[in-house]
């Protein structure tokens, strides 16, 4: 099969009501999804920035930084960085938030965990940061607890990702906003076959030389084919109970950026 | 901005790539001065900018009280924490080096300020209070050698670049004014504008002969 063909392949991350789900273009148990996606990220997270750049040519930086323009951060806000990683995004939230504010890092996988709390702690970013393991279907945050929830290419890899946005809204305060960074379907036809030919004969060739995993980023690659495209990520928001939801397509659709409110 | 160049603009992220490429400069610039003192006083605080040039915002936020080492400025589009907005053109800041122009330039519309001036006070303070020798920072990465010998290069091209400009300005107005008589010199418009004022006092001075003429002739 070609990774055109791949594409035409349904696109809903979990067969809907049945106990099976997709990892890449494979079709699991649902229970088994969580373990593996930690597998692929416990065997990538110490190469995890380096690949990200490589990978995107920086290019993340700059999405990174639009998700952080489009958050309205002000000073004293609480915010939550779902499947923050390596902690780019709350590292800017930290600074922006200043001492008055909170930002917690939330991850499922230990492993990323660690290697963004060593790397916020030797930039100095000590005292407004919290760490916590969890899994986006079950936040362990009371209800009404964050001014802005953000989730950075990591809603493709959650199991259920109904379940998660809707645990994502019960956390968000009144007023707060969820921002969703995450590959998309690129809008023209010629920038989605070049694409299509990256992902799936160099990014797995960069991943096997640099960080001597290249299942892990053909995982990558089938996991972006396979997530809710623009519209119907808008419509999942719409369904878990966000208001004037939205988004943007940055990079042609490569990446879309999606904003939804709770009021 | 129109609205192609908006969304081309938009899509590649130029507002993102500016204030990272600023970020990176500002912070810089700030490790190499004595700028942590103003900076503590600026703390959370935010001066918005709105270039008419540019369409987009740009926005510089302190970020002082977290953690160790963490005394920086962060330039980001975010426009909802600005403590102090600007809205002006490239032009016009250029003008505002000049002291005392600011009340001048709001009188004119040529600069729009809302919120918390003080604010943008202290950003202007702590950028004029930079105090960087630029050449010991330089001696410090190629040695004093090499520093002295570029800078000697550099004021050599700056005075050839100079003489260059004041030559081709006068050869481009000697063209212009005395071979293709294109446009008229100031001593030639003073002239006119002798002889006009002359025409002038003199057709007043006939129209009150005329008066008087008339008056005469009446009675």
């Amino acid at each position: 099969m070609s990774a055109t063909d791949k594409n035409q392949l349904p696109d809903t991350a979990h067969t809907s009501a049945d106990s099976t789900t997709h990892f890449g273009y494979q079709t699991i148990d649902k229970e088994d999804k969580v373990s593996m996606v930690a597998g692929v990220f416990h065997s990538v997270a110490k190469q995890y920035d380096i690949m990200n750049d490589l990978m995107s040519f920086g290019i993340h930086r700059l999405w990174k930084r639009f998700t952080i323009d489009a958050s309205g951060v002000r000073p004293g806000n609480n915010v939550l960085d779902l499947a923050g990683g390596t902690g780019d995004l709350t590292a800017k939230f930290s600074q922006l938030v200043g001492k008055q504010g909170k930002v917690v890092l939330a991850d499922i996988n230990s492993s990323m965990l660690n290697v963004g709390r060593d790397k916020l702690r030797d930039k100095g970013l000590v005292q407004n940061i919290d760490y916590v393991q969890a899994n986006a279907q079950y936040l362990p945050f009371e209800d009404n607890s964050f001014d802005i929830v953000t989730i950075a290419f990591g809603l493709r890899n959650v199991t259920d990702k109904d379940m998660a946005l809707r645990s994502i809204y019960r956390v968000l305060k009144p007023g707060g906003r969820l921002l969703v960074l995450e590959f998309s379907k690129p809008e023209h036809e010629l920038i989605n076959k070049a694409y299509d030919f990256y992902s799936f004969n160099i990014l797995p060739k960069i991943g096997e030389l640099v960080a001597k995993d290249g299942d892990s980023y053909q995982y990558l690659a089938e996991s972006i084919r396979m997530h809710p495209d623009q519209e119907t990520l808008k419509t999942m928001l719409d369904n878990a109970g966000f208001e004037q939801t939205s988004f943007k397509n940055l990079t042609g659709g490569v990446v879309a950026l999606h904003k939804g409110y709770k009021f | 901005m129109t609205a192609p160049f908006a969304n081309i603009s938009k899509q590649l992220m130029f507002p993102q790539t500016l204030a990272a490429s600023l970020e990176s400069i500002i912070n810089q610039v700030l490790s190499l001065g004595s700028a942590n003192s103003s900076l503590e006083k600026l703390g959370q605080k935010t001066l918005t900018l709105t270039l008419a040039e540019l369409g987009f915002p740009l926005s510089f936020t302190v970020t002082s009280d977290i953690g160790v080492n963490n005394k920086a400025l962060l330039v980001s589009s975010l426009t909802e924490r600005a403590d102090c907005t600007i809205n002006t053109s490239l032009t016009t800041l250029r003008e505002l080096q000049a002291k005392q122009q600011l009340t001048e330039l709001i009188k004119q519309d040529k600069l729009d300020v809302t919120g918390d001036i003080k604010v943008a006070q202290k950003f202007a303070n702590m950028a004029q209070n930079l105090d960087i020798d630029w050449q010991s920072e330089l001696a410090n990465h190629i040695g004093d050698v090499a520093t002295h010998k570029l800078m000697q290069l550099g004021k050599t091209i700056a005075a050839k670049f100079n003489f260059a400009a004041t030559q081709i300005q006068a050869d481009a107005s000697e063209y212009v004014v005395h071979e293709q008589r294109l446009v008229i010199t100031k001593n030639q418009i003073e002239h006119f504008n002798q002889a006009v004022n002359d025409v002038s006092k003199d057709v007043m001075a006939l129209e009150a002969r005329i008066a008087r003429l008339n008056k005469s002739s009446n009675n």
